[in-house]
């Protein structure tokens, strides 16, 4: 059963291992289901580069679960329908790391649709049943002309082109005196047209002949528009250049006084905040200027390094490194967190131990969240990652 | 509602190689607290400050909404700001237009950049260029300059020595000029014998990297003496843009620059440049630029600008006494530096540099390869 | 508050967009923009001679193009033209139009052309977001411009179910408005029955914030044309005047989270509504404006931010959404072009709001047009750290 395009659902799965590119398999180790209503389910296995594809009942034990109706599914797959609003729209659904199904973009060639092959006795008629239709008139302007066709074999046939004011007329049989005749079997003919073997190499070899006005001969690429076989239309298409390219211009960032203090501060498992004169407020990580006052802060304070944690942003779609390729792996937690010695909104953003994650109780108001601390890294630098992390005081 | 504007206070840090001990927030806030002293303004929403115009690249701060992280120091927490996003002489005129539309009344200008940040700025002005073609070729503001410099040189009759002439006298300039780039005094010897950057562009021809931030305070008419016993005014604006590629232009033509001096001769009653100004301040970020735009603004006649060098022409019309671009001053910037020595001298604060009696200012700042897109601003006492 | 008298009117007589899409292989950036550039000079019936002064912006890190105008003349038409460019992040559009309305108000220049833009597909966009934070501390932190924080906070205050289910149906509208836009990216089709179920399997992005919320990344680019009164009257049958705006940003952070409600800062939204609806006599916005084009980053944010916007209390912008007043047929229509939701080049995202809110004054709308008349119109930007532009459009001068 063929779905709206043409291609099976059957036909997607059953080329995936010629489809497979290993290189794109480095480092997935995971198996994925796919289950498309009215179709099946299957389980695609990657492991060690290698891949496995089959169809199971049991999707149990995969990542993630791909479910989508089989005109979608397939319409993704070959490109004409568009991923992200499948998606977005609800007609394709993941049940499971919807992150890890993006890996499996990269495991696989495009399937295209295979290009329907006529026989060459189809070819012939095709190619000479549209002759008079891919005609060019601009090319034509003051030609009187014959041009004769003599196709040989048992597919082939007989026709001639005349062309007269601006106008092309193609008839069955050979007239007697064209001005230009090609004589060539049917086979050549086919693969000429379709552009396998070039007109050259059949002259030269003596597999086509022309006979009358070698001038003529040249012309008959403008004369006619190129031959498309049937279904080859919609891939005529300009084909659109893209230029891929990574930017990456190095950058040395200062880090300035307040900055600076602050970053140190960390490597000696401190956490700095400066304070505004006039407000009071604190800021962590410290800023030149308190915006709200606009005056410059000087005053430093050691908070935290417990405090408890106001919010939890919980991402379960990490965007990947643009420059590595990485994604950190979701769900993790970005935390904001009122350190002690700070009050209101005065927040301080940082990550939530990853296992940790479902346990961590927000606070509103004055209820306190789940009290947590930071986990230093064992080599400080002056940097976020001088922190690995926040956990719960336990 | 009136055709000039009032710029009542500015504020600078010094021109440095190197800015690495501070952030840019820090660089502008030394400008922020001296305006703030100078003039008493504040932030209020109706007597205040409620638009600011600020200019940085986000390309050389590395930064997407490059303004995003200045925010709190230019003051413009639940407040206007809108970043020019081109020299930033630009933004002066775009102040300009925020007050006489009536939408404002004090609008605060605050530009940073830092060249040094990036590890080369020839990689980032490369990124200019279109993808497909100019970039993978190589382009970039210096050698698009390099371009200009060769055909300048042939139109002009300007020659390697008039150049070494250009270079030796914006250091002597800039020398007394506490603010700008501290560089050593070049002979005319170190300029002829300075190694090609971009063929005829030596590196002494050419603008050193430079980390720079300032602010100014503009205001309208009729409160300017709040802020100021001594305002000067913006009298004459004119920007325009020439055509991308280079294929397409003549990179001699001072093009762009006809038609913004247009634009702001014709605001400011501008009738004979040689006359009318006081001070010239050009933003010749290579040293064959200085006497092309002198050209282009009207001090020396078409093809003469070797002559006009040789004439004496850039003292005798007081050209980049502050030692101009090519002293040094941040691509982003250079069109304010030169507002700025405009203003200090029609205040009488050019110490050294101080031509009396200075009435009348002309600022010049450029946006892309080759002069690409040109600013002219006016001021008068 | 103390607020000048303008120097001069201006107004908007040309709109020009490209569709918006998430495939223009088939253009290169100055062609884009082109597109949107042609469309409005023949809206306005113009060619580039009558213009003198073109406004451009987009947000560059995106494509990283250093200078974009600079190539771009190719398509703005800006050879031999003043030339001016602004970029404040998600903002820009709008702040090309208050920039637009400036210059021309000022007397300096009579036509301008606004041009905004973004080729997103032609960058990262996450990672240009990211990039907006500090770089030595938040950048390692966010997650591009995707945060679960409003959605939390409106739950909390109207609890899960009410909550969701009205932030569904924000969606719902929107998409069914985008259905009737042919500039607009994304149209899905979405019917009122698939609300539960979109609910119950819409990828969660992070936090509450699912997929089906979230704007679009679109490449697009849209234009303007705005003249002096006296050009705008002679050039035009139907200026649309543009009254006033106003431009509030915030610090560096975002700390704006409603935990502590003692301490919750006020939104630049409602700080903006409040000046420019003061300083322009508006005192009932829900009654006075026919129509909302609000840059909505998410249906989270769509929904909270007309309480702000239209200075409402309470639960009455819940109420606004459940009994579809904000629908093309309802009492206040909001985003009737489908919104950001639909299509978001970010660039020019900003500048499509006031431009879309034009068409709606003077009822060229097409098939997304709201059926009364439309003479009051608010159009609002957002981008950086929740910053807001404000502007407020009119039919008719005399306000």
């Amino acid at each position: 059963m063929s779905e709206k395009f043409g291609v099976k659902v059957e036909d997607i799965f059953n080329t995936m291992q010629e489809r497979f590119r290993p290189e794109g398999a480095a480092g997935v180790d995971a198996s994925f289901g796919y289950d498309i209503p009215g179709r099946g389910k299957w389980r695609l296995t990657v492991k060690d580069g290698t891949m496995k594809i089959e169809q199971a009942d049991d999707l149990s034990g995969c990542v993630a679960v791909t479910r989508a109706d089989p005109d979608t599914f397939v319409g993704v797959n070959i490109g004409k329908v568009d991923g992200t609003a499948a998606f977005t729209s609800g007609k394709i659904s993941v049940e499971g790391d919807v992150g890890a199904v993006s890996t499996t973009f990269k495991l696989f060639k495009r399937f295209t649709p295979p290009k329907k092959e006529l026989t060459v006795g189809e070819y012939i008629l095709d190619m000479f049943g549209t002759l008079e239709a891919r005609f060019q008139p601009q090319a034509a302007e003051g030609l009187d002309i014959t041009i004769g066709y003599d196709i040989g074999g048992r597919e082939g046939g007989r026709w001639t082109a005349k062309i007269k004011d601006g106008k092309c007329t193609v008839k069955e049989g050979l007239a007697l005196s064209p001005n230009l005749t090609m004589i060539v079997k049917a086979k050549d003919w086919v693969d000429l047209m379709l552009g396998k073997v070039d007109a050259m190499t059949l002259l030269s070899t003596g597999r086509a002949k022309v006979e009358g006005d070698m001038n003529l001969a040249v012309k008959l690429g403008e004369l006619f528009a190129k031959y498309k076989a049937p279904g080859e239309e919609a891939e005529e298409e300009q084909e659109l250049l893209v230029l891929k390219k990574v930017i990456s211009v190095g950058q040395r960032f200062a880090t300035g006084p307040v900055m600076g203090k602050y970053l140190n501060g960390l490597k000696e498992k401190k956490i700095l905040a400066n304070k505004c004169p006039e407000c009071g407020r604190t800021q962590v990580p410290p800023r030149e200027i308190c915006a709200v006052c606009r005056v410059r802060c000087e005053e430093w304070v050691e908070v935290g390094p417990k405090g408890n944690v106001r919010l939890v942003d919980t991402a379960y779609y990490a965007s990947p490194d643009p420059l590595t390729g990485e994604t950190r792996e979701t769900p993790y937690g970005l935390c904001y967190i009122l350190l002690d010695g700070c009050k209101g909104q005065e927040v301080f953003a940082h990550f939530i131990r990853d296992d940790q994650l479902d346990r961590i109780e927000m606070g509103w108001n004055e209820k306190k969240g789940t009290i947590v601390r930071p986990v230093w890294a064992e080599k400080r630098t002056g940097r976020v990652s001088d922190i690995k992390y926040f956990e719960i005081d336990e | 509602m009136g055709n000039r504007v009032a710029i009542c206070a500015m504020a600078q840090i010094k021109n440095e190689p190197n800015i690495w001990y501070q952030r840019f927030q820090g660089m502008l806030l030394d400008c922020l607290e001296p305006i703030l002293q100078q003039t008493g303004v504040t932030f209020d929403m109706d007597k205040g400050i409620r638009n600011i115009v600020t200019c940085s690249d986000d390309v050389f701060d590395a930064r997407t909404i490059s303004d995003d992280g200045m925010t709190d120091v230019v003051g413009a927490h639940y407040r206007g700001e809108e970043k020019i996003a081109q020299d930033g002489l630009n933004g002066l005129g775009y102040a300009m237009a925020c007050i006489l539309s009536g939408h404002d009344e004090v609008v605060l200008f605050m530009g940073h950049c830092k060249e040094s940040q990036p590890e080369s700025r020839n990689m980032c002005t490369n990124l200019a260029y279109d993808p497909f073609f100019c970039r993978p070729v190589g382009m970039d503001f210096l050698n698009v300059n390099a371009f200009q410099a060769r055909a300048y040189m042939d139109k002009a009759g300007l020659t390697d020595e008039h150049l070494a002439e250009v270079v030796v006298r914006s250091r002597k300039n800039a020398a007394k000029n506490p603010y700008a780039r501290e560089n050593k005094e070049a002979t005319k010897e170190d300029v002829l014998n300075s190694p090609f950057l971009s063929d005829p562009i030596r590196e002494l021809h050419a603008y050193p990297v430079t980390d720079w931030a300032a602010g100014m305070l503009l205001c309208c008419e009729e409160r300017a003496r709040e802020f100021t016993d001594y305002p000067v005014w913006i009298t004459g604006f004119g920007n325009c843009m020439d055509r991308y590629f280079v294929g397409d232009r003549d990179l001699t033509s001072n093009f762009s620059l006809k038609k913004a001096c247009e634009k702001a001769y014709g605001m400011a009653g501008i009738k004979d440049p040689k006359r009318d100004f006081d001070i010239v301040e050009l933003n010749d970020a290579y040293a064959h630029q200085l006497p092309m735009l002198a050209e282009g603004i009207g001090l020396a006649g078409e093809g003469q600008g070797g002559k006009w060098i040789e004439s004496g022409g850039m003292d005798k019309h007081h050209v980049n006494l502050s030692g101009g671009m090519l002293n040094g001053n941040p691509i982003m910037l250079g069109g304010i530096a030169r507002a700025v020595e405009g203003y200090l001298q029609l205040r009488g604060e050019a110490g050294e540099r101080q031509v009396d009696g200075a009435r009348r200012a002309l600022a010049h700042g450029t946006t892309g390869g080759a002069c690409q897109h040109q600013t002219i601003l006016i001021l008068e006492k | 508050m103390a607020h000048r008298k303008k120097n001069r009117n201006v107004g908007v007589i040309g709109v020009g967009q490209t569709k918006h899409s998430s495939h223009r292989e088939d253009v290169t950036q100055p062609e884009m923009v082109h597109e949107a550039v042609r469309e409005a000079l023949e809206d306005a019936g113009l060619t580039m001679k009558d213009v003198d002064c073109i406004v451009h912006g987009n947000m560059e890190l995106f494509e990283m193009i250093h200078q974009p105008d600079l190539w771009h003349e190719l398509g703005t038409g800006a050879y031999g033209k003043n030339a001016f460019r602004l970029t404040t992040g998600g903002t820009t559009g709008a702040t090309l139009f208050c920039a637009g309305d400036n210059l021309v108000a000022s007397g300096m220049y009579d036509v301008a052309l606004v041009i905004g833009f973004e080729k997103l597909q032609e960058g990262h966009t996450t990672g240009g977001i990211t990039n907006m934070a500090d770089p030595l501390w938040f950048r390692s932190l966010q997650t591009g411009a995707l945060t679960g924080t409003c959605a939390y906070d409106v739950i909390q205050e109207f609890g899960e179910e009410r909550a969701t289910r009205a932030a569904m149906m924000y969606r719902i509208i929107m998409d069914q408005n985008a259905c009737l836009n042919p500039k607009a990216h994304r149209a899905f089709g979405l019917e009122w029955d698939q609300m539960d179920h979109l609910i119950k399997t819409s990828a969660k992005l992070i936090g509450e914030l699912k997929i089906i919320d979230m704007c679009s990344q679109s490449d697009g680019a849209c234009a303007v044309i705005m003249a002096c009164e006296e050009k705008a009257k002679a050039l035009s049958d139907k200026p649309v005047w543009v009254r006033d705006h106003i431009t509030v940003h915030r610090e560096e952070t975002i700390n704006i989270l409603g935990y502590d409600q003692a301490t919750k800062e006020k939104m630049t939204h409602r700080f903006a509504a409040e000046q420019l609806f003061k300083r322009n006599g508006i005192t009932n916005p829900v009654e006075y404006f026919d129509v909302f084009e609000m840059y909505d980053p998410s249906s989270w944010w769509g929904v909270d931010w007309m309480r702000e916007f239209f200075l409402l209390e309470g639960d009455e912008h819940l109420k606004l959404v459940e009994e579809k007043e904000i629908a093309i047929e309802g009492k206040i229509p909001v985003n009737p072009s489908g919104g950001v939701i639909a299509s978001n080049p970010i660039g020019a995202t900003a500048l499509v709001r006031p431009a879309e809110a034009c068409l709606q004054v003077r009822g060229d709308a097409g098939a997304h047009q709201i059926p009364r008349p439309v003479n009051h119109a608010l159009a609002s930007g957002f981008g950086g750290t929740l910053w807001t532009v404000l502007i407020l459009l009119e039919k008719e001068l005399g306000w």
